[in-house]
């Protein structure tokens, strides 16, 4: 008896939490509301279908309870009923389906106009190169680092002289352009993930793995790591700041290519 | 009522996909005349077999991914046999061998079966000597490319996962053999003293032997050398 | 009504192989015993024992995550040691040794009415090495540089390499060696559970006719014999990697400034073989609670279950459709985004099959006769906490919802509702049913509800709320999430909360370990069939049932597991083993 009670109040309890709590997903500052929109209507079937079930449960077990002398019916089956309730689930999973998958089409196919940026994750910081002039990054392998070459560009590569690198854990971008990250760690594996942004992947060593979107406001945004990767994960930060053009443009002067780190050296070596 | 309780009574068994079909809506039994230690055999390879598999498609994996160039098997196969390079011939001859120990190994289930107690035995050391055969090559093998500086780590001639997976999944099927070899020269002494005939007790297991245990046995080492000519393909033909 | 005794066509109900090893011996009677309940015992009481330390270690864990800092010892190496050792022991040698090793010997051959499992000797070795497993998971406690802190799913390069706790000492070989064992170990008790149903049922006793509690536990079974070969292989693969240093997992890597000289190898090898094992992983200790929790439900609403053959085939269809679905875990690993097509329309479609089943046990309840005993409680909390948590699994396998949800608390919030909850609910569910028949004493009436009423709504409370967190974007495994402003001060409020319910329910738990150790004296005498349930397990002539289970004869079956308030008969259930036509309509023989 208590349980059918207790039932009840478990879905009105979720059904509050869920429209009251003052938890909710962090407004949003790229071009992925369409990410939020499938998780709205997930979260309408899948609550619609749980209170559902639960309900119908509770009824059942207030209705259905043992009192002297009633027996229950025997039904082994009945087709019919099993046959709609398959059909039913069906059609609201397909309702979830489809649509997550044309989302998904749009996650994995990058504008053409997308500008790209290197983000690199290592044990436990972030750093950043950006293509110079030419729009084009140089080759890199981990193979080339060393103290003057912390991302493991190729020095041999003409691409990579004018490539912009930033060492600090901050990474500007322009507003309203869609931007194409490219994710590359040199120990092991990181997750460049900015709640704001809703989109992250996996950085993985010795490969490089992409996600695209638009930065849609400006603004200051904290990157948290979002793959175990020992025992700094927590404390691996940093941070994406979205600028307006001019901002971005200032900004970006004041960063050194990969060619003005590496020349000092070069003279040393000379004399 | 009475025929539809005890289920597939008295009644005779249809053949094909219907038989099969029947049997398993039977009682008792799914696979009618299998018994326990041979369905448990069977089910086990099954098992063995996803291990393999994952083995091999991981090497493949590994070998494709890889940016170094593979080194190539026929020239790292070779044996230099009086002043000639002769690609692939030991592995030749350790194919020839436990592919013959399959062969002795049938022929002692088939004297089981006819409850033959010395040929049995007989055959089945046979077997025993030529699986302890192709482990000693095979640790000939190892010991050859060990000394050319093959490492798990390294190799002279490229990627190094060649060494790393070469040892591992050769050594897997190596150990699979051993034991095998183990198992056979217990299961022929416990033939020879007869312990099948009378039916004793093992020690541990306390159970009956029976002729079947040849038979059992036997899934098992044609298993084993099934699985040889797969990794054969992959690492030395490949 | 049938003469069984007519006709040499009749095929004997004992079967030519039987042939049981009576223990001589104390020892062999009640420590290397090869009676497949002494064994039952055996595992349930290790994986008990193991899994209470788990939830110690959840609790160490919750300390942190509700009050960062409080104790010193709780530094962030030893708590990704805490939650990699919490989860692997959960996850393996509770769950997984439970349901196989525990209920299914228990109940295997007591319910197809064999008088052991097949090869007793076997299944006596399984636990052993299962034992050894357990030692040499714990011994990592004690090792140099602690246990593995690489997180359960032991993602290379992180869990070999030195930034990660025990990665670079002995904690991730204690690990893998471990692993390596229990696989061992299962493959031997597992390929008896196997061979125990398909060859070894009694007379009358087909495959349409056994319990879902066997069906459930045969299709988990076959699933692990066919998963865990791959993470042997990963295991295998890391450990050569680990100790010898060759590239399986290991690309070109710079370690702290330091060229490390591996090269070439794949990170996303690993986690392909590790879920191709993962995911069937969590099914294997799902389909086990699945069938049992259909003959709780069954037999304490005194109603057949409704539509078994569905019940069956949805089993069957979940087993086989969990081995090409494992990459819904991979969807941000980095792997060919396009995969996310295929593994999303794979996963969601799992919820056809789930759906079914989660239809058929409520409708069991509808029209039928609700004894609202404690087994039955548990049941019904199952199904709400199981498809509570199965609705936000569909959240996660919708690719694109899983972006930004995958590895925030959202995932960890789905996995204990569904795995952490529903599937222990019905566990205590079954302890609180099958315990009379283990001891021939119920358990405390009054503990067992408080245990029900705290574990239930506790375990509701700390893990539904845990959801928003993760939407928030609170990422999992963060030892502390500190000053960040993108969270509220309120998350850290609600993580507070969590913890303190952690802490209760926790504390229920070891009530109800107390009412298991106090009840074996002190319980009510249960008698053979307290329930009055019609499975064989339940007509033994002794209980507890002696070694042979069914004394002299073995039962012959006339009918399924499920005729319960059956039109025209005297009682309201009807053995399985009793003659006669009447119920059991046709097409539930
Ligand atoms: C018992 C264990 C169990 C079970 C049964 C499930 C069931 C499911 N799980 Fe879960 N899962 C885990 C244990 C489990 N999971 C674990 C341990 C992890 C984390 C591993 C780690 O990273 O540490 C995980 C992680 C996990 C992920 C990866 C998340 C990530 O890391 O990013 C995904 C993604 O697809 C997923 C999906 C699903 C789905 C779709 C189901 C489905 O099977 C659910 C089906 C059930 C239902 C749908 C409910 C009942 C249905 C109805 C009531 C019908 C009505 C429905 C409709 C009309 C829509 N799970
Ligand atoms: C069956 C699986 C299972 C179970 C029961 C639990 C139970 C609990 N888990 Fe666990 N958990 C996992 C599986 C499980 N967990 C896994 C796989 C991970 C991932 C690890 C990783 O990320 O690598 C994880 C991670 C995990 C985290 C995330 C850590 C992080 O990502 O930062 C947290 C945090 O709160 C947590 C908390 C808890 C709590 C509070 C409980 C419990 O306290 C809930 C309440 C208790 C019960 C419902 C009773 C359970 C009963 C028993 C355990 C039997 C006890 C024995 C006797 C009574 C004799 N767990
Ligand atoms: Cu970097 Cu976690
Ligand atoms: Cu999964």
């Amino acid at each position: 008896m208590a349980i059918a009670i207790v039932l009840v109040l478990v879905v009105a309890g979720s059904v509050l939490f869920h429209l009251l709590s003052p938890w909710w997903w962090t407004p949003i500052a790229s071009n992925w509301d369409y990410i939020d929109h499938t998780i709205s209507l997930t979260f309408w079937i899948t609550g619609f279908v749980f209170s559902a079930v639960v309900l119908f449960m509770a009824y059942c077990v207030w209705r259905f309870r043992h009192r002297e002398g009633n027996r229950a019916a025997y039904q082994p089956e009945n087709k019919r009923l099993e046959w709609w309730l398959t059909v039913g689930t069906a059609v609201g999973v397909a309702a979830m389906l489809i649509p997550g998958l044309f989302v998904w089409n749009e996650f994995i196919t990058v504008p053409k106009d997308a500008t790209e940026a290197e983000l690199v994750g290592q044990q436990w910081q972030w750093s950043f190169r950006l293509p110079g002039k030419d729009g084009k990054l140089g080759l890199s392998d981990a193979r080339f680092i060393t103290p003057e070459n912390p991302l493991g560009v190729d020095p041999n590569d003409p691409n990579g002289k004018d490539d912009i690198i930033v060492q600090t854990p901050e990474l500007h971008l322009p507003v309203g352009k869609p931007v194409k990250v490219l994710l590359r760690s040199i120990d092991v594996i990181h997750d460049f993930y900015v709640p704001e942004f809703r989109a992250k992947m996996d950085m993985v060593p010795g490969s490089v793995s992409y996600y695209w979107f638009t930065p849609t406001r400006t603004g200051t945004f904290e990157v948290l790591c979002a793959e175990l990767c020992g025992q700094g994960h927590p404390m691996m930060r940093g941070t994406v700041v979205v600028d307006t053009e001019a901002d971005y443009t200032a900004w970006l002067g004041q960063q050194q290519t990969f060619a003005q780190m590496t020349a000092p050296q070069k003279v040393g070596a000379a004399d | 009522m009475a025929e539809t309780t005890l289920t597939s009574i008295g009644t005779v068994r249809p053949d094909g996909l219907r038989g099969v079909a029947a049997d398993w809506a039977s009682d008792q039994r799914a696979f009618k005349n299998v018994s326990w230690g041979k369905a448990m055999m069977w089910i086990f390879l099954l098992s063995d077999t996803f291990i393999f598999g994952c083995f091999l498609l991981s090497y493949m994996t590994a070998r494709m991914s890889t940016r170094e160039p593979w080194p190539n098997p026929s020239e790292v196969f070779a044996l230099n046999i009086g002043g000639t390079e002769i690609p692939l011939i030991l592995i030749a001859i350790m194919t020839f061998v436990l592919i013959s120990s399959s062969g002795t190994m049938a022929m002692a289930v088939n004297f089981g079966y006819r409850r033959n107690r010395k040929k049995t035995a007989l055959l089945m050391l046979a077997t025993a000597a030529l699986g302890a055969t192709f482990v000693c090559m095979q640790g000939f093998e190892w010991t050859k490319l060990i000394l050319e500086g093959v490492r798990p780590w390294s190799n002279p001639w490229g990627a190094a996962q060649f060494g790393s997976s070469f040892f591992m999944i050769t050594g897997f099927h190596g150990t699979h053999v051993t034991i095998g070899v183990i198992f056979l020269l217990i299961t022929a002494r416990k033939a020879w003293r007869g312990d099948f005939d009378v039916g004793r007790r093992g020690f541990f297991t306390g159970r009956r032997g029976t002729y079947e245990n040849v038979e059992i046995m036997g899934l098992y080492w044609h298993f084993v050398d099934l699985v040889w000519v797969f990794i054969f393909a992959f690492f030395y033909l490949w | 009504m049938v003469d069984v005794t007519h006709g040499a066509a009749i095929p004997p109900a004992e079967v030519a192989e039987v042939d049981l090893y009576h223990p001589h011996s104390w020892w062999t009677k009640y420590v290397f015993s090869q009676d497949a309940k002494v064994i039952a015992i055996q595992y349930a009481c290790t994986a008990l024992g193991i899994g209470l330390v788990a939830l110690v270690l959840s609790w160490l864990m919750r300390i942190q995550l509700g009050f960062p800092d409080t104790f010193s010892f709780i530094t962030p190496e030893a708590y990704y040691q805490f939650i990699t050792m919490h989860g692997m022991i959960m996850v393996i040698y509770l769950l997984t040794a439970l349901f196989l090793g525990g209920f299914g010997n228990y109940l295997i051959p007591l319910m197809v009415g064999a008088r052991d499992m097949v090869f007793p000797y076997v299944n006596m070795l399984s636990y052993w090495v299962y034992l050894l497993a357990v030692l040499v998971l714990v011994s990592g406690f004690f090792a140099p540089g602690g246990p593995t802190g690489a997180g359960w799913t032991l993602y290379p390069p992180q869990a070999i390499t030195g930034g990660t706790p025990g990665g670079a000492d002995w904690g991730i070989i204690v690990m893998l060696v471990s692993l390596i064992l229990f696989i061992i170990g299962f493959t031997m008790g597992g390929l008896n559970y196997v061979v125990t149903v398909l060859q070894a049922r009694t007379r009358g006793m087909t495959l349409m006719r056994m319990p879902l509690t066997v069906w459930g536990i045969f299709t988990a079974t076959v699933m692990a014999l066919l998963a865990f070969p791959a993470l042997f292989v990963a295991c295998v693969m890391m450990l050569i990697d680990r100790t010898l240093g060759s590239s399986f997992f290991m690309p070109a890597i710079v370690e702290m400034g330091e060229q490390v000289p591996t090269n070439g190898g794949s990170p996303i090898l690993f986690q392909h073989l590790f879920w191709f094992f993962g995911h069937p992983e969590v099914y294997i200790v799902a389909l086990p609670a699945f069938g049992i929790v259909s003959d709780l439900i069954s037999v304490h609403a005194r109603k057949n279950i409704f539509g078994y053959r569905m019940m069956v085939w949805a089993l069957v269809a979940i087993g086989a459709l969990s081995f090409v679905v494992w990459a819904h875990h991979m969807y941000v690993s980095g792997m060919q985004p396009y995969f996310g097509f295929f593994f999303a329309t794979t996963t969601l479609i799992i919820a056809v099959p789930t759906a079914i089943k989660v239809y058929n046990w409520v409708l069991t309840l509808w029209r039928g006769d609700i004894h609202l005993t404690i087994p039955m409680l548990f049941a019904l909390a199952f199904i709400v906490t199981f498809v509570n948590g199965g609705l936000t699994g569909l959240f996660l396998g919708n690719v694109v919802v899983d972006v930004p949800l995958s590895d925030t608390m959202f995932v960890v919030a789905h996995f204990h509702m569904v795995m952490g909850i529903a599937p222990i609910m019905v566990i205590f569910g079954a302890i609180y049913h099958w315990y009379p028949k283990i001891t021939g004493r119920m358990l405390d009436e009054t503990l067992g509800r408080f245990h029900f009423w705290v574990s239930f709504l506790g375990a509701y409370l700390i893990f539904f709320p845990m959801h928003y967190l993760g939407l928030i974007g609170v990422p999992r495994r963060y030892a502390e999430i500190g000053d960040m402003h993108i969270f509220p001060a309120s998350a850290h409020t609600l993580n507070a909360f969590i913890s303190i319910m952690a802490f209760i329910v926790g504390f229920a738990q070891l009530v109800f370990l107390f009412n298991l150790i106090w009840s074996i004296r002190h319980g009510r005498e249960a008698g053979g069939n307290p329930w009055r349930a019609a499975s064989l397990e339940w007509q033994t002539p002794e209980t507890p049932p002696g070694h042979g289970n069914f004394g002299k004869e073995l039962p012959v079956v006339y009918r399924w597991a499920y005729d319960y308030n059956v039109p025209g008969a005297k009682e309201d259930f009807i053995p399985q083993n009793e003659p006669g036509s009447y119920g059991a309509s046709r097409e539930h023989r």
